[in-house]
């Protein structure tokens, strides 16, 4: 009987089919890859020279001969190959069957004529491919590698880059050396060569001063230290505009070397008067040269401002803390005297100074309600001009006050309402929020401490153990479907909470 | 490869024989059923793979008359039992009498009850009790019933063919799920189409009379049993039931998502017995010596729709069954390499 011979060589036959279209793909895969690491040495053309083609050639070929040999030589059972004869050629299983059939013990008589049928079907057969070309991704993509490839290996070699920085100084003299003496007019020549050189030590030194912060009194900055920076680009070449850029360059550095000059955005005049009168008295005396002397309307106008400050904060309050050394000053500056003035008004800052430090202590260190804490501030304040920096640090019940009707500040005969009621007023509480659904409605959510109280958790525990029940027995009782799926809204809207 | 003993003509002959008598049956039950070809096919699978089978479909479909008239078509005992709430056990299995013999001395005898019949008509089963409804229960699977202590076996073949109707559920009792699981298929009787429904006027409102032939004996259908469950099956064919089966199981880790979310249970093992046999079936009515993939397709939904229970929120959703095993379906063939990319693993 020729049947298992037939069937045999039919699963053969479409193995070998399987076998060169896994070859196909994997040889395109590998196409792509050894295409992609063939770029590398075409990279690496100027170390390596005319090897640099053959690698990349033999990694092309590698890959994709790699690939093509894997693809075939790829694990290959034969009832896989036995399932795809019977695909590809509707075969309705016959031939797997009849081949894992006919060798089992166990087989029925009825297997004999199924390896017959499955014999002269496979006869019957032609010969065709049945198992279609498959292109993989990488495929689409081989082109990108190839073209790349292409490219380097016309274009010139790629300059790698070296594992040093270049050296500026040594930079600069060569292009001082190089530079043509006819390309710029004398005076450009002269301005170049300006800048005196620095040994190693002192350019470190001119580093370290730029790299700390500038505290006023600028130095004067060096004309012509940049222009190694710009040694290898074709601004280099362009002297006129170059030093033309450097010379206003420098000018500007000068400016941001004047700190006096520049307004400090980062702080908030508004925020304080007291803060804007140390700030104006801090830009009278150190902005400036000490050897020069200090401006009298300048002067005259600090003191003004701190007069009014003074007036401004209560009558009789700081102003006579400091005022009468204002007056002092205002005196002796309009005696022309303007050590006197700058020590009168040296003393009234100090009095300032001192306020309000003790007023920050007072703030931070304060304890009692927030209510308590304002009125002993204001009644701080008002102390503070009457006692002469007085503290107000009497505490929450001062001798003879308290909380008691009649006997504190407050003006509820029932005195003030306790500390705990009033701590928090979302300790418990309850919200109600609109809930959606085929009635309106308003659920309530519990919130805050409240919320995780072990009656509330009890409820989210029991939540899903009735949930369960009414699935159970919805499916259970026959539950007819509008009503079914009315019952799961409301479920799920308690889920969703 | 081992070379086959050359017997191959005579088997060849018993499955051509097979496909007549089948072919045969078909169309006697065509001369009086018009349409329902699917449901035709099913219920002949059923009969020849020694199962039961369940028909579900609205009033005045032909259920019954299908059954009647397959009856009819074979040459075997029918009876028919029109399921009522008051019908009790007895009524179905039969009960113990007093009689007298010619010494007037009484005694016991057992009074079969319809069930002993080759092809039994359970009408409209959900009517009845629960208690009656498991009456049945023994004799569908055992092929014998107990009574009284004494075990009455059932004559061969025994082939229960159950109608029910899907509206109208209030005074019903739905068959337990032990009891569907009994049935190998459970068959939808679809409305007919309007060529059908044309056919069925002139038939039923003519004074022809169409005689329906005996084509097969219980013999007959027997053997063609007996040689269904010689059909091979290749390892990844049977591995694909075993896929399908498992996926209409939630619990099991590569059940598709929809099963997982909509199922409650999954089939029973009896499902993949179902599967399989029903395959074996339909592949020798089409004259094939083993089982295939379209096989098994074609015989998933009237082997698990009656197995796969819904969760609540399958219900609630309105989930078709037949839809969920088509996706089950479709995942356990991806999982069993029937896909394109196979020739690349």
């Amino acid at each position: 009987m020729a049947g298992p011979t037939v069937i045999e060589r039919l699963v053969a036959d479409v193995a070998r089919q399987i076998r060169l279209r896994r070859a196909e793909f994997y040889g395109l895969r590998g196409l792509f890859w050894g295409a992609a690491a063939a770029v590398v040495p075409l990279v690496l053309k100027e170390p390596l020279g005319v090897w640099s083609y053959v690698g990349a050639a033999v990694l092309l070929i590698a890959g994709a001969g790699a690939g093509g040999l894997w693809g075939y030589l790829m694990r290959l059972p034969l009832t896989e190959a036995a399932r795809l004869a019977d695909r590809g050629y509707g075969l309705q299983e016959r031939v797997s069957t009849a081949l894992e059939w006919a060798e089992r013990p166990d087989r029925t008589p009825i297997v004999e004529a199924l390896v017959a049928d499955a014999s002269s079907r496979a006869e019957q057969l032609g010969a065709r491919r049945i198992i279609a070309r498959r292109v993989p991704r990488e495929a689409k993509l081989v082109p990108v590698p190839l073209l790349l490839g292409l490219v380097l290996a016309a274009a010139p070699p790629i300059p790698l880059p070296q594992g040093r920085l270049p050296s500026f100084s040594v930079s600069r003299e060569e292009d001082e050396e190089k530079a043509p003496p006819d390309r710029s007019g004398e005076m450009q020549q002269a301005e170049r060569k300006q800048p005196t050189r620095r040994d190693p030590a002192q350019r470190v030194d001119v580093q370290e001063r730029n790299l700390t912060p500038r505290l006023g009194g600028g130095g004067q900055s060096q004309a012509g230290d940049l222009a190694a920076v710009f040694k290898d680009t074709s601004l280099g070449g362009r002297a006129p505009d170059f030093n033309s850029f450097l010379k206003k360059g420098d000018e500007r550095l000068r400016m941001l070397e004047q700190l006096d000059r520049i307004p400090d955005l980062q702080s908030d005049f508004t925020q304080n008067q007291t803060r804007m009168v140390f700030q104006k008295a801090k830009s009278l005396r150190g902005g400036l040269d000490p050897n020069k002397k200090v401006s009298p309307e300048k002067l005259r106008e600090l003191l003004s401002e701190m007069e009014r400050l003074g007036r401004k904060n209560g009558a009789g309050g700081q102003q006579g803390n400091w005022s009468g050394d204002v007056y002092e000053g205002m005196e002796a500056l309009e005696g022309g005297q303007t050590d006197k003035a700058m020590e009168a008004m040296e003393r009234a800052l100090n009095k300032m100074r001192s306020i309000e430090e003790r007023g920050r202590d007072g703030k931070s260190l304060k304890g009692g309600r927030e209510s308590d804490r304002r009125g002993n501030r204001r009644g701080g304040d008002k102390g503070a001009g009457q006692q002469g920096g007085g503290t107000g640090d009497e505490g929450d019940f001062p001798e003879g006050e308290g909380l008691l009707p009649g006997r504190g500040k407050s003006g509820s005969p029932k005195g003030d309402a306790t500390a705990r009621l009033r701590g928090n007023p979302f300790d418990v509480g309850v919200e109600g929020e609109s809930r959606a659904g085929r009635k309106q409605g308003i659920d309530t959510n519990m919130l805050g401490r409240g919320a995780q109280m072990p009656s509330r958790m009890q409820y989210m525990g029991v939540l899903g153990q009735y949930r369960k029940m009414m699935e159970e027995s919805i499916a259970r009782e026959q539950v007819p479907r509008d009503f079914q799926g009315q019952v799961k809204e409301y479920f799920q809207s308690l889920d969703e909470r | 490869m081992a070379q086959p003993p050359v017997s191959s003509q005579s088997q060849e002959q018993r499955v051509t024989e097979f496909v007549n008598s089948y072919q045969a049956l078909r169309a006697e039950v065509g001369k009086i059923i018009v349409g329902h070809n699917d449901v035709v096919s099913q219920v002949l699978v059923g009969l020849f793979a020694g199962g039961h089978v369940l028909l579900e479909g609205v009033p005045g479909l032909g259920k019954t008359l299908l059954i009647k008239t397959l009856a009819e078509s074979l040459e075997l005992s029918f009876s028919r039992i029109q399921f009522t709430p008051d019908l009790m056990p007895g009524d179905i299995i039969g009960t113990n009498i007093i009689v007298e013999d010619a010494q007037a001395r009484k005694h016991f005898q057992f009074q079969r009850g319809p069930i002993f019949g080759h092809i039994l008509l359970a009408d409209e089963v959900n009517r009845a009790t629960p208690k009656t409804q498991s009456a049945l229960l023994e004799g569908m699977q055992e092929g014998a019933v107990t009574v009284s202590g004494a075990a009455h076996p059932l004559p061969s073949p025994f082939f229960v063919l159950a109608t029910q109707n899907p509206i109208e559920m209030e005074g019903t009792y739905p068959l337990p799920e032990a009891q569907l699981d009994r049935f190998l298929f459970k068959l939808r009787v679809r409305y007919p189409a309007l060529e059908e429904l044309t056919e069925i006027i002139d038939r039923t409102t003519h004074v022809r009379q169409v005689e329906v032939r005996r084509v097969l004996t219980g013999a007959q259908v027997l053997s063609m049993r007996e040689l269904v469950r010689e059909i091979p099956i290749a390892s990844h064919v049977r591995d694909l039931a075993s896929f399908i089966v498992l996926g209409t199981h939630p619990q099991w880790e590569r059940a598709p998502e929809t099963a997982r979310r909509f199922v409650r249970y999954g089939a029973s093992p009896r499902g993949a017995q179902a599967l399989v046999l029903g395959a074996k079936v339909r592949a020798l009515s089409e004259g094939r010596f083993n089982v295939s993939v379209e096989d098994l397709r074609a015989t998933a939904l009237p082997a698990l729709r009656h197995r796969l229970i819904l969760n609540f929120e399958g219900e609630a959703e309105g989930i078709d069954v037949d839809d969920l095993i088509g996706q089950i379906v479709e995942n356990a063939e991806s999982m069993t390499g029937s896909g394109k990319e196979v020739f690349l693993r």
